[in-house]
């Protein structure tokens, strides 16, 4: 659990994030249990790089935030997917596509 | 949409920081306890679940210094708060940022000053239309000597007619005038000018008119005036215009009056380069156009045509003076042909600022030299000081601080250092900018006043930050690698990297001696040169003597016999004064020769195959030699028996007998102007005379009787100086007291008379020296600077060294070091440092020296004895600075230094 299995491919974290919230808004642990979830457990975002990413796509305008109340009665963040987010995991699910073939089509050829 | 958020998100990052830090708090809180409640549902017990959550987490702190780093916008409040610290951490060392702020402030603004006069000087372009179409003109002859001269007026008329890469050209000629009517009756600088100067510059009058073409022609009188002689003379009214004012007692009509900053000519060139209170038509005369051979005097200037370049001119110049020698009269064809009259083009800024540029670019490189020094020095401080602060930035990276943010930190702090001096540098260079043109002599054509604009500001900007970098980066990135675990256990000392400081403080202080090593080298090449001057005998006896220029108005005295009337009766009054000893007059006088001739020696062979020696010639009458102490080595004086009709007679300086008579004795032998005047006879031989600065080699002289002048050379007076001569008088006490009683003796006779260029010779003779000793003493202060601050450097290094290394020392003391070995230890460092220095800094000045040829005399540049002499100095300076960190380590108690730990 101390070491992340996968390293996360650069802007493989951001659409992980944008494909846990389409489930709906979410506080940071949250999405952090639901991206190991949704990968079978090869995925562990520590809050370390799950803050800041989450923080910085907030300010791209790809998710919003709010306080609400957790599932035990605790203050705690959520964060919903915005329109713009929507849109964005479009591009990102359609870039994902082209790289994962690629990268298939070049472990298949040696 | 996507800027808007984000310009929203940076808005509410700088303003609202607290709410958004309070936020970031609560939710990596929250997520901590969910974490820790998340465990315990596991089935952990409480505490092993917190431990565990927060394992996971990974540290509060270190997580929101990466949320923050990610921020948009997170660069300002770092920035911010970096700037803040540093300002803190300046404060609680004020006599480190003292130190540091005050040799800044001298470096920048001494660079500041510099770059202002260089930036005036030879960076801004002539304050002209498309300056750098402009290109001066000139002829040559350089086979007589004279490889750049002005244009001799029929050449001109020539040179303009055929020419074809100019739109246009201008020409000018400066003259002393007499302006006389209203006030007492004044000497004034004035210049000839052509109708098509001033529009071929593009200056426009700022009031009235400019020259017409038709006023190119004589019998036009009518003058331009400048806004300082308006203003002074004639009260600044507009109605003075159409008014006549009297020019050498002519009336002229007053048809303009030029802008307040338009200054013509610009100063700087010897010849023509004085600027005019008033300007005059050039309109040549006939006799003027007829003058062949001679008065190559009339300053060229033409505005490129477009597309041609100064290449193409220079390739065009050939033909064109083969056109100009086929002018010539039959009877100097030949001469000429043989020295080679050429034609030759230069940009106009660079003929104008010539001869000041050697000395601003050296001044320059002195000034960047005393600051990189300077910012050797406080990188030396700041090495020493890191030292002490290991702990700290041990602390910063164990909170998260990356290794690029910490090098920004450090820098952030030089930054501000080098914008304190930079900004108090520049507040005295601006307060000190004309204290220091007023001591710049008036043979140096430097701008008299100087504006600080805003390139000069973004210098002084660029340099406070070029600064921080360089004095800054080596010691940030130094202690940026620091290592964590050392510094957070209580001592905080480590060997290695003391030594690696050590090492870094003394490359510092190497390159401050080299560089300092080429600045003294430079300052004792000019203190020598200077010496070299000051023993220079100048051939006269300058003591005693008043020197008293009275030019008689052309128009006042047209007739030869009132010329001659006016200065015998003159020279009779003033040797009857009391206090006078002796009288004379001469058109030139010492050190300001410039009637020049082409001479022609008897028995030489076909005289006109010849080219005629150029040679100076000055007329005298009265006591002339006597008066200046230039001694008879052979002959006899003039004599009152040497008039106009008897045998031309000519007195010859040692130096023209030895060069034209090698062999021969002089006496007896026969000399001629050019090829078609009367043979004169060589009567006498007198000493050698520094025709010029004194600097330059003594040229070949010969003396002429005023007597002997020829009437209508005399009425006509081409060169406007036989109308204008120089009374020279010895007094038996004090020369300058004879002033007054001189003048109303002039005054007696004519009391229009306007007298100029009061002066005794000794201050003639100091105001020659006064561009070397100026020279001498920017570069000697800089060079004193220099060396003080790399003393500074030296004994800060070896004083650190020796707090650094106490222990060191003490053991060595009490393994049976004696002191001697400890000062020797020391010592010997602070010789090495500096010795590489010097060594570093010798082939340095070896490869620079020559460059600053141009302003030595005397000496070369690589004149052994100044490279000796200034690696004593440099090394007893460092022996000197090292001695008293050395002393203190021989006092260092064995027992105390080993305890010190």
């Amino acid at each position: 659990m101390n070491t992340e299995p996968t390293t996360l491919l650069q802007g493989t974290l951001d659409l992980l994030i944008l494909k846990s919230l389409i489930a709906g808004e979410m506080h940071g642990l949250g999405v952090s249990r639901r991206i190991q979830q949704i990968t079978g457990g090869t995925f562990v975002v520590k809050p370390g790089s799950l803050f800041p990413a989450l923080h910085r796509m907030e300010e791209q305008g790809w998710i919003s935030s709010f306080w609400g109340e957790s599932e035990n009665n605790r203050r705690a963040k959520y964060y919903r997917l915005t329109k713009a987010g929507q849109k964005q995991l479009e591009v990102e699910t359609k870039r994902w596509g082209r790289i994962s073939w690629a990268i298939g089509q070049a472990l298949e050829a040696s | 949409m996507p800027l808007f958020v984000k310009a929203r998100s940076f808005l509410r990052n700088l303003f609202q920081s607290r709410r958004v830090e309070a936020d970031l708090d609560q939710e990596v809180h929250a997520h901590l306890e969910m974490l820790t409640e998340e465990n315990i549902r596991a089935g952990m017990p409480p505490k092993e679940a917190q431990r565990a959550a927060r394992i996971e987490l990974g540290g509060i702190e270190q997580v929101k210094e990466q949320v923050r780093q990610k921020r948009t916008g997170n660069w300002l409040p770092s920035v911010i708060s970096d700037c803040r610290y540093g300002l803190r951490q300046l404060r609680k060392n004020p006599g480190f940022t003292a130190v540091a702020v005050l040799t800044l402030a001298l470096g920048i603004g001494a660079n500041t000053a510099i770059f202002s006069v260089v930036d005036a000087v030879l960076l801004r372009p002539l304050p002209f239309e498309a300056p750098s179409r402009l290109i001066a003109i000139h002829e040559g002859i350089p086979k007589m000597g004279y490889p750049k001269m002005g244009f001799s007026p029929p050449d001109l008329a020539i040179f303009a007619r055929e020419q074809k890469s100019f739109s246009a050209i201008g020409t000018f000629r400066n003259k002393p005038v007499n302006i006389s009517g209203r006030d007492e009756p004044e000497r004034v600088m004035a210049a000839r000018v052509s109708s098509s100067l001033f529009p071929m510059l593009g200056v426009e009058p700022m009031l009235g008119r400019t020259f017409a073409s038709d006023e190119d022609t004589p019998g036009h009188n009518v003058v331009l005036l400048s806004y300082g002689l308006w203003q002074r003379r004639y009260g600044g009214v507009s109605s003075i215009l159409g008014q006549t004012i009297d020019i050498d007692r002519q009336p002229y009509t007053v048809v303009g009056v030029m802008p307040q900053k338009f200054e013509f000519p610009l100063p700087g060139p010897d010849d023509n380069g004085s600027p005019a209170d008033l300007w005059v038509p050039m309109a040549f005369l006939p006799a003027e156009l007829q003058g062949w051979g001679g008065s190559y005097l009339t300053s060229v200037v033409g505005r490129l045509r477009p597309g041609i370049t100064l290449e193409q001119v220079r390739g065009s110049t050939e033909p064109l003076a083969r056109e100009v020698l086929a002018s010539y009269p039959a009877a100097l064809t030949k001469t000429f042909r043989a020295a080679e009259l050429s034609i030759s083009a230069f940009p106009f800024q660079e003929d104008v600022v010539g001869s000041v540029r050697t000395l601003l670019l050296v001044l320059m490189a002195a000034v960047s030299f005393v600051l990189l020094i300077a910012c050797a020095n406080i990188a030396t401080l700041l090495v020493s000081r890191a030292a002490t602060r290991q702990k700290e930035i041990a602390v910063r990276t164990a909170l998260g601080a990356t290794r690029l943010r910490l090098v920004r930190q450090m820098l952030t702090e030089s930054l501000l250092l080098a914008l304190g001096g930079g900004a108090l540098g520049f507040l005295l260079a601006f307060l000190a900018r004309n204290f220091i043109l007023a001591l710049v002599p008036s043979s140096i054509p430097l701008p008299r006043h100087l504006s600080l604009h805003a390139g000069v500001f973004a210098f002084a900007v660029g340099t406070s930050i070029l600064a921080a970098v360089l004095f800054g980066l080596a010691p940030a990135f130094r202690l940026s690698l620091t290592s964590t675990e050392g510094h957070l256990q209580e001592s905080g000392r480590s060997a290695t990297l003391s030594r690696s400081h050590h090492r870094l403080q003394g490359f510092f202080v190497t390159v401050e001696f080299a560089l300092a090593f080429v600045l003294l080298i430079g300052a004792g090449l000019l203190i020598r040169s200077f010496g070299k001057l000051l023993e220079t005998n100048p051939g006269f006896h300058p003591d005693s003597v008043l020197t008293l220029n009275i030019p008689l108005p052309h128009e006042a005295y047209p007739q030869e016999a009132q010329i001659r009337s006016f200065y015998r009766q003159l020279l009779d009054r003033v040797s009857t004064l009391p206090g006078v000893q002796s009288v004379g007059l001469s058109n030139d006088l010492p050190l300001n020769a410039r009637e020049m001739v082409s001479m022609a020696i008897e028995g030489r062979g076909d005289a006109e195959s010849e080219t005629p020696q150029a040679i100076c010639q000055s007329w005298v009458m009265g006591n002339y030699f006597q008066t200046m102490g230039i001694p008879l080595l052979q002959g006899r004086w003039f004599a009152p028996e040497d008039r106009v009709e008897s045998q031309p007679v000519t007195i010859v300086s040692l130096a023209a007998a030895r060069k034209f008579w090698p062999r021969e004795n002089a006496i007896g032998k026969q000399i001629r102007w050019g090829v078609k005047a009367p043979w004169q006879t060589i009567v006498g031989i007198v000493g050698d005379v520094s025709q010029g600065p004194l600097n330059n080699p003594v040229e070949p002289h010969v003396y002429r009787p005023y007597s002997q002048l020829p009437g209508p050379f005399l009425e006509e007076d081409p060169f406007g100086d036989w109308h204008a001569m120089n009374l020279a008088v010895r007094a038996q006490v004090n020369p300058a007291a004879l002033t007054s009683a001189v003048v109303a003796d002039v005054h007696s006779l004519d009391p229009d008379l306007a007298v100029a260029s009061i002066r005794t010779m000794t201050e003639v003779i100091s105001s020659s020296f006064a561009g070397p000793e100026f020279n001498m003493v920017m570069l000697g202060a800089l060079a004193g600077l220099a060396l003080f601050l790399s003393a500074i450097g030296v004994y800060g290094v070896l004083a650190y060294v020796v707090v650094q290394q106490t222990h060191e020392i003490g053991v060595r003391m009490a393994l049976g070091a004696n002191r001697h070995d400890v000062l020797r230890l020391i010592l010997g460092r602070g010789a090495r440092l500096a010795g590489i220095g010097a060594g570093c800094g010798l082939a340095a000045a070896l490869a620079l020296t020559h460059l600053m040829k141009g302003l030595l005399y005397g000496v070369s540049a690589i004149d052994p004895p100044t490279f000796a002499s200034v690696l004593a100095l440099l090394t007893s300076i460092a022996l000197l600075a090292s001695y008293i960190p050395a002393r203190r380590a021989t006092r260092v108690d064995p027992m105390v230094a080993l305890r010190y730990e």
